[in-house]
């Protein structure tokens, strides 16, 4: 099964405090939260910023851009689909919105290019008509 | 300061594949076998701690036991689960709350999921979704082996680590192994042997990876008064201490420091110990990169220095740090959590009953649990002697 197609059992369970997450994925959109009391960012959505405490967290878009902090190349998945995808780079990104990291699949990059500190740029993958992936390419 | 506590008891199950025993069993052997090793009896426990797969978990392993305890322990936070259980039964027991406890574990991860444990999904099983925030991993396709393998691509990134110091550790646990007749693994390995293996996650190849095994540890704790009525000599416990930093492997911010870089330093203080006086380190070898940070978080190297400190053969028996005389996880056992053992060998060693995998005079140990995806990190100091 290739990266097009999710399978049901890997589409998300949203719930009130994430959905806005997954559907800015479909949309397009990578929505992250910005702390108004410190100024920093999170992923993935919690009720108090993780940095400072704060009950003061909001949805932001974020621009998509960001560095690679670290990476793998899966090579060995036993649960499908990621069994037939195999191998593929999955990244830690930093944002280029202070204090949020995210981990992603990077489908499209060959393994063998992957490095840290190389720019990527989010990416967008529907896992259903409602919901969505961000998943990373490279900027370079 | 309270009274001291000691490690009176030691029990391994069968191992390290029982198809025909359940994760109970596994229990109660190793159970039934610390209490014959430290000459008690089932109605001298008065605690129990245990962490296992399900709720009420140690509630269900108190009935399996006959046991009706009154101080419980459920800390249920990874491999580093039995270093939390020992640093809080220590804890207990010093305050006089209870005068003996026993640690129990067991689980036939292998013959009932095959070796998914690590590249599976949760369960091996396709179709459950993970809970918490691993939620937000699970879409990627990342696996446990892959967040290890990130933190250690981070490494190498930042120090110069190489892949052949990281090899190195798994060649020096299998000569450890290589003279445990109860190993999995045995056979002599080199660093080549190491870096052909299939790569599993860059870059961890499969053996970088521990074994997966069944198996169930018990040990038990008591008073230091209790056990200098008992059989063997005493080895005590000198202190302990816990900490977490993450739970999913992107909200790990500095991926080369642990939380063992404060839960160290915080036992060896209450030990009244420095990095240079540990004879013996037990360290949980989930992955060979599970060793190396650890070891520098613990201070037994300066940070980043850990690849050269390996590559030197330091953790063979005569090394500058024999770890996991044993076989470890990585050659000899790791039944789904593999923290007890840690407990168990350092027991073994202080007492001096080694065998062939004696280090000799050891007097004081160190336990580091790891858990999670580097997440939680248990150490406990153990020595021949009191504080």
């Amino acid at each position: 099964m290739t990266w097009a197609e999710t399978p049901k059992w890997v589409v998300p369970h949203p719930n009130a405090e994430d959905r806005e997450f997954w559907e800015g994925a479909r949309r397009g959109e990578l929505r992250i939260q910005r702390c108004s009391t410190c100024g920093l960012h999170q992923h993935y959505p919690r009720y108090l910023c993780s940095h400072c405490g704060a009950d003061t967290v909001a949805f932001v878009t974020a621009s998509g851009n960001g560095t690679v902090y670290s990476f793998t190349v899966i090579r060995q998945n036993g649960v499908p689909p990621f069994n037939e995808r195999v191998p593929f780079v999955i990244a830690t990104v930093d944002l280029d919105e202070p204090g949020a990291r995210i981990l992603a699949a990077m489908p499209t990059l060959d393994p063998s290019a992957a490095r840290i500190g190389m720019r990527v740029q989010a990416t967008f993958r529907p896992a259903n008509d409602e919901l969505g992936f961000v998943d990373f390419e490279s900027a370079e | 300061m309270g009274r001291n506590v000691c490690v009176v008891g030691v029990g391994l199950s069968d191992g390290p594949v029982t198809p025909d025993l359940s994760p109970s069993q596994l229990i109660a052997q190793s159970f039934r076998r610390a209490l014959d090793d430290a000459g008690l009896a089932t109605r001298d426990i008065e605690g129990l701690a245990s962490a296992g797969y399900g709720g009420m978990h140690e509630v269900a392993v108190a009935e399996y036991l006959g046991l009706q305890p009154h101080w419980l322990d459920s800390t249920s936070c990874g491999g580093s689960s039995f270093e939390f259980h020992a640093h809080h039964a220590f804890r207990a027991i010093e305050a006089g709350d209870v005068d003996t406890i026993a640690i129990v574990y067991g689980n036939n991860q292998l013959s009932a999921s095959g070796r998914t444990l690590g590249t599976g999904g949760g369960g091996g099983r396709g179709g459950m979704q993970p809970p918490g925030p691993m939620k937000y991993e699970f879409p990627t396709g990342m696996t446990l082996v892959g967040a290890y393998a990130m933190a250690a691509q981070r490494h190498m990134h930042e120090f110069g680590t190489t892949a052949e110091q990281l090899a190195s550790i798994s060649v020096q646990t299998r000569e450890h192994a290589h003279r445990n007749a109860g190993a999995m693994y045995r056979d002599l390995i080199t660093v080549d042997d190491v870096l052909s293996s299939r790569l599993v996650a860059d870059p961890l190849h499969k053996l970088d990876c521990c074994v997966i095994s069944d198996g169930g540890c018990a040990i038990i704790l008591t008073t230091e008064e209790r056990a200098r009525a008992l059989a063997h000599r005493p080895v005590f416990v000198r202190g302990g201490a816990g900490g977490t930093t993450h739970h999913s492997i992107q909200a790990m911010g500095d991926m080369t420091h642990t939380a063992a870089a404060v839960s160290g330093p915080k036992a060896f203080a209450e030990a009244g110990i420095r990095p240079s006086d540990v004879d013996v380190f037990c360290a949980y070898d989930s992955f060979t990169y599970t060793v190396l940070v650890t070891l520098e978080d613990l201070g037994f190297v300066p940070k980043g220095e850990g690849g050269p400190f390996v590559a030197d053969g330091s953790l063979r028996l005569g090394g500058a740090l024999p770890t996991n005389p044993d076989g470890g996880g990585l050659s000899n056992t790791h039944p789904g959590m593999r923290g007890l053992y840690l407990l168990c060998e350092a027991t073994r060693q202080l007492r001096g009953d080694a065998g062939d995998s004696q280090v000799e005079g050891a007097e004081i140990a160190v336990c580091n649990g790891s858990g999670g995806w580097l997440s939680t990190q248990g150490t406990v100091v153990l020595g021949t002697e009191p504080r």
